[in-house]
């Protein structure tokens, strides 16, 4: 511009003068002929035309050159602005943090992302890269910054990367990185912009859903699911399966896919449970059943499966869920328990039958002798030998007798599985159990503390009840010590539960229970040296306590007595 | 004491036990046995078509375990049939048998008063006695 003005000034100047020079000889040689005065009018005249034609000429395309200029210029300020507004309203929307990296200055600046998403105030973000390499994840940093210089030196034109960026408060989150790359003209990296996205919440979700799923893989029940409906009347078909349903059924897992649970099933399936199963699909219900499938060899195994509807957030059926275990093995061992159940009860049958059988062979006869021995008793007896003769053949007769029947008694115990029960008053109960023994009770005279409580009532089987205590009532007596006189303590209290709990404790002799811990209960054990202990009543007490639901239990100690507690239902 | 009394029971001690014991009880004039329950039935039958003699058993004590018939297949027999009129007769069961079941079975007969166990004694008679 200044160039064309010198040179339109040189060159009107040097035309100028040029044109002086001319009229100056023109009218020195023509001043003869020529006024003077008119000469130097017209030339001026002409002078002025030509000067002003040129400056129109000049200035006009001046103008037009101007304009244009303009126009241009107000145009690129257009594109500029919008394309800054449009910079501006990019970086307020999106929640990308972004950077923007001038390398060879190695100059780095961050928006105001940097202080949002990572809570870093202005001061403490760093001005170069070295700040951006440092806070990335030690663990991460090494595979970055690899990567990073690669597509540096390739010069490719995009990169992205995940990594873990550190906050202000020290907590790292998973970013993803994008950027591109600006080069000069020899093709040099000069400068590089990067988008950096928060996706801390998709990588939870995302080790969420792995984690989840190893339920699937990993899991050693068989796990299918299928899609919500069929069109065939099958069960619907399968869209996945996990690795436990390959190795339970031998299929592989392409050859499930697309399959109808049905597939699995054959001829010795249940029909009445696959009708279940199809009802349930049917009416959109759950299901739970064992039934019989076939693996791929066709041989059959035991399945216990459920099959639960899944909803979609419209609350529409989308799948099913079948979860599925194999329970040959446990079949197969019902089965055995069930043979051996049916076995053990037959002979159980028999046995009690011969029991009885044998109980009535022996007491038909027994009951005769005792009968003829009852009408000895009419006769008088002379002879002295005789009548010891018979004196003893009366007590045998009466021992075995009363062996007999305790042993019938054990055998109805164990049949009875329905006891009658009434209420009845506690008190009066151990009243007329003393009334039964006072013959035994006579001589020895025992001291009695029987402290009842708030006890009044038990509602419990009077002759099973009357049994076990004057069974126990009896072996105290019985084993009683002779160096001090009896002491019989009875203390009933009442339990939660509805239980009743009876403490009956002597100062007799005692059992070692060291020795005997696990016999005392026992059919025929007998701990004393006594002639007329047949080693039946604890186990007499046992069986009829437990018919009616209590327990028994026992402490001992040698020479100073015996505490038994019991315990009653009292329903 | 009762006119007539029939024993039924397949063991000759037991048989001889009862005549000693009911004689000792004053508890019937005359007592007639039966082995097994089909011999009770014959003699029954006997007593049935001699009608007009009017000598029926007024009680009838009667074992279980019988070889030919035994006392339950009696009792039936005894209460099916309406050819023997003595159907209403009171049946008494003496037995040694323990099973709890033949207890339950015995009280669906109405026309068997007792179940009793053995060996008979003169208090149990005596107590009928009172009973009847």
């Amino acid at each position: 511009m200044k160039n064309k003005a010198n040179q339109i000034s040189l060159i009107y100047t040097l035309f100028a003068l040029f044109l002086a020079i001319v009229s100056f000889k023109l009218a020195k040689q023509y001043s003869t002929y020529l006024d003077c005065s008119n000469f130097s009018f017209v030339k001026d005249i002409f002078f002025i035309s030509i000067t002003g034609i040129l400056f129109r000429y000049v200035l006009s395309k001046n103008d037009k050159r101007n304009a244009e200029i303009n126009k241009n210029l107000r145009q690129t300020n257009d594109k500029l602005k919008e394309s800054n507004d449009k910079y501006d309203i990019v970086a307020k929307a999106t929640s990308d943090t972004i950077w923007d990296w001038k390398i060879p200055e190695d100059h780095l600046t961050w928006n105001k992302g940097i202080k949002g998403i990572f809570g870093y105030r202005q001061d403490q973000v760093g001005k170069n890269s070295k700040w951006w390499f440092d806070n990335i994840h030690p663990e991460d940093s090494i595979k970055m910054s690899v990567k990073l210089y690669s597509f540096l030196e390739q010069k490719t034109e995009k990169w992205q990367d995940q990594y873990r960026f550190k906050c202000g408060d020290g907590t790292y989150k998973y970013v993803l990185d994008r950027g591109f790359i600006l080069k000069d003209e020899n093709g040099k990296a000069i400068r590089m912009i990067g988008a950096i996205q928060d996706i801390t919440k998709q990588k939870e979700e995302e080790n969420r859903l792995k984690l989840l799923e190893t339920v699937f893989t990993e899991a050693k029940d068989s796990i299918i699911i299928t899609q919500a409906f069929s069109d065939d009347n099958q069960i619907p078909k399968i869209v996945f399966a996990n690795p436990a349903f390959s190795k339970m059924s031998g299929y592989e897992h392409f050859e499930i896919i697309g399959k109808s649970p049905n597939f699995f099933m054959g001829k010795n399936s249940d029909l009445q449970e696959i009708e279940n199963l199809t009802d349930a699909i049917e009416n959109k219900q759950e299901c739970f059943l064992e039934i019989i499938l076939y693996k791929k060899d066709q041989s059959e195994y035991w399945v216990r499966l459920s099959f639960i509807p899944v909803y979609n957030h419209e609350h529409d059926l989308s799948h099913w869920i079948s979860i599925q275990r194999d329970i040959t093995e446990e079949k197969k061992l019902e089965k055995e328990k069930e043979i051996l159940i049916r076995e053990l009860t037959q002979n159980n049958k028999d046995l009690k039958q011969f029991s009885y059988i044998t109980s009535h062979n022996l007491r038909a006869p027994l009951s005769n002798l005792t009968g003829l021995l009852n009408l000895i008793d009419d006769f008088t007896i002379k002879d002295e030998d005789l009548k010891e003769i018979l004196r003893g053949f009366k007590i045998s007769t009466h021992l075995l007798n009363e062996t007999i029947n305790d042993l019938a008694k054990v055998i109805t115990i164990k049949d009875n599985t329905s006891i009658q029960n009434e209420e009845l008053q506690i008190r009066d109960i151990f009243k007329n159990i003393l009334n039964q023994l006072h013959i035994q009770l006579e001589g020895i005279k025992p001291q009695f503390n029987i402290v009842y409580g708030n006890v009044v009532k038990i509602n419990t089987n009077k002759a099973y009840f009357e049994s076990i205590f004057i069974n126990l009532f009896t072996n105290s007596l019985k084993y009683r010590s002779k160096n001090r006189d009896l002491v019989i303590d009875i203390i009933i209290t009442e339990e939660e539960n509805n239980t009743i709990k009876i403490f009956f404790r002597d100062n007799g002799i005692g059992i070692d229970l060291e020795r005997n811990k696990n016999k005392i209960f026992g059919l025929y054990q007998r701990f004393h040296d006594y002639p007329d202990s047949k080693g039946l009543g604890l186990f007499l007490v046992k069986s009829q306590i437990e018919t009616m639901g209590g327990t028994i239990s026992i402490q001992s100690e040698i020479e100073k007595g015996t505490e038994f507690t019991l315990t009653f239902k009292s329903q | 004491m009762l006119e007539l009394i029939m024993c039924i029971d397949d063991d000759p001690i037991t048989l001889m036990l009862f005549r000693r014991v009911a004689q000792r009880a004053s508890f019937a004039k005359e007592i007639i046995n039966a082995m097994n329950g089909q011999e009770a039935i014959t003699l029954i039958n006997t007593i049935n078509n001699n009608s007009n003699q009017g000598k029926k058993p007024q009680l009838i004590f009667l074992d279980l375990n019988m070889p030919v018939m035994g006392g339950w297949e009696f009792l039936d027999l005894l209460n099916a049939s309406n050819y023997f009129n003595l159907n209403n007769t009171n049946v008494i069961i003496l037995t040694s048998t323990i099973d709890p079941e033949d207890i339950k079975k015995s009280k669906l007969y109405p026309n068997v008063i007792e179940f009793l166990s053995k060996p008979i004694t003169v208090e149990m008679l005596d107590y009928l006695n009172s009973k009847l």
